[in-house]
């Protein structure tokens, strides 16, 4: 049986996006004050968070409707499941691969970027089509 | 440097449990509402994933602490 997919809302993927790239590059620039390295590094930390999460809303809103509750339900938990281990494995591959490394400039970016996506998340919320 | 490893996988672990029996606790409401009033099936779901967004968060920084702590600390 095939399902088909509806769109019942529009998700502001992209303007989340553009926010959370735009709230990277000041906090990168911020932190290029203190080093070059310590720039870089926030950097890869915002991004670290914005890939996996990006994925996620993606794989949430795959399946809507009251039809689909368990196909949606079900991908809930495996978006998570999979932004979980997403960040895990970037995480380990920055350590390992990326030598130097400014530690306080990956957290933080990724700590405030984390916060910042759940406001984000309240200020924009994804809109019902008409 | 055991010890390390050990509030790692404390840090994760724990992590993991909260994370799922709040998603578990997110999803089966999000069913149960569903169930109750279908035409509310949209909201609900944006609901949801905010609520995911919060839920998630101290355990993303968990597993980004975890791994710092394993592969820098201990490595």
């Amino acid at each position: 049986m095939s399902i088909k997919r509806s769109q019942i809302t529009r998700l502001p993927l992209a303007r989340w996006l553009a926010i959370e790239f735009s709230a990277i590059v000041i906090l990168s620039l911020l932190w290029t004050i203190e080093s070059r390295l310590a720039g870089c590094s926030a950097f890869v930390g915002g991004l670290i968070f914005v890939i996996p999460n990006a994925y996620f809303a993606h794989r949430m809103y795959r399946y809507q409707g009251a039809r689909n509750a368990r196909l949606m339900v079900g991908n809930m938990f495996r978006a998570e499941s999979i932004k979980i281990a997403l960040t895990a494995v970037f995480f380990a591959a920055v350590f390992i691969l990326m030598e130097p490394v400014h530690v306080p400039a990956l957290l933080f970016t990724f700590a405030v970027m984390v916060v910042m996506s759940a406001v984000l998340r309240f200020l924009i919320r994804p809109q019902p089509r008409r | 440097m055991e010890m390390v490893f050990i509030a790692a996988s404390i840090i994760i672990g724990l992590g993991a449990l909260a994370t799922g029996i709040g998603f578990g606790l997110l999803g089966g409401k999000l069913l149960e509402s569903t169930a109750r009033q279908p035409e509310m099936a949209n909201q609900l779901q944006t609901k949801t994933f905010i609520m995911a967004g919060l839920l998630d968060a101290v355990p993303m920084i968990g597993v980004g602490i975890a791994m710092y702590l394993i592969f820098v600390v201990a490595g």
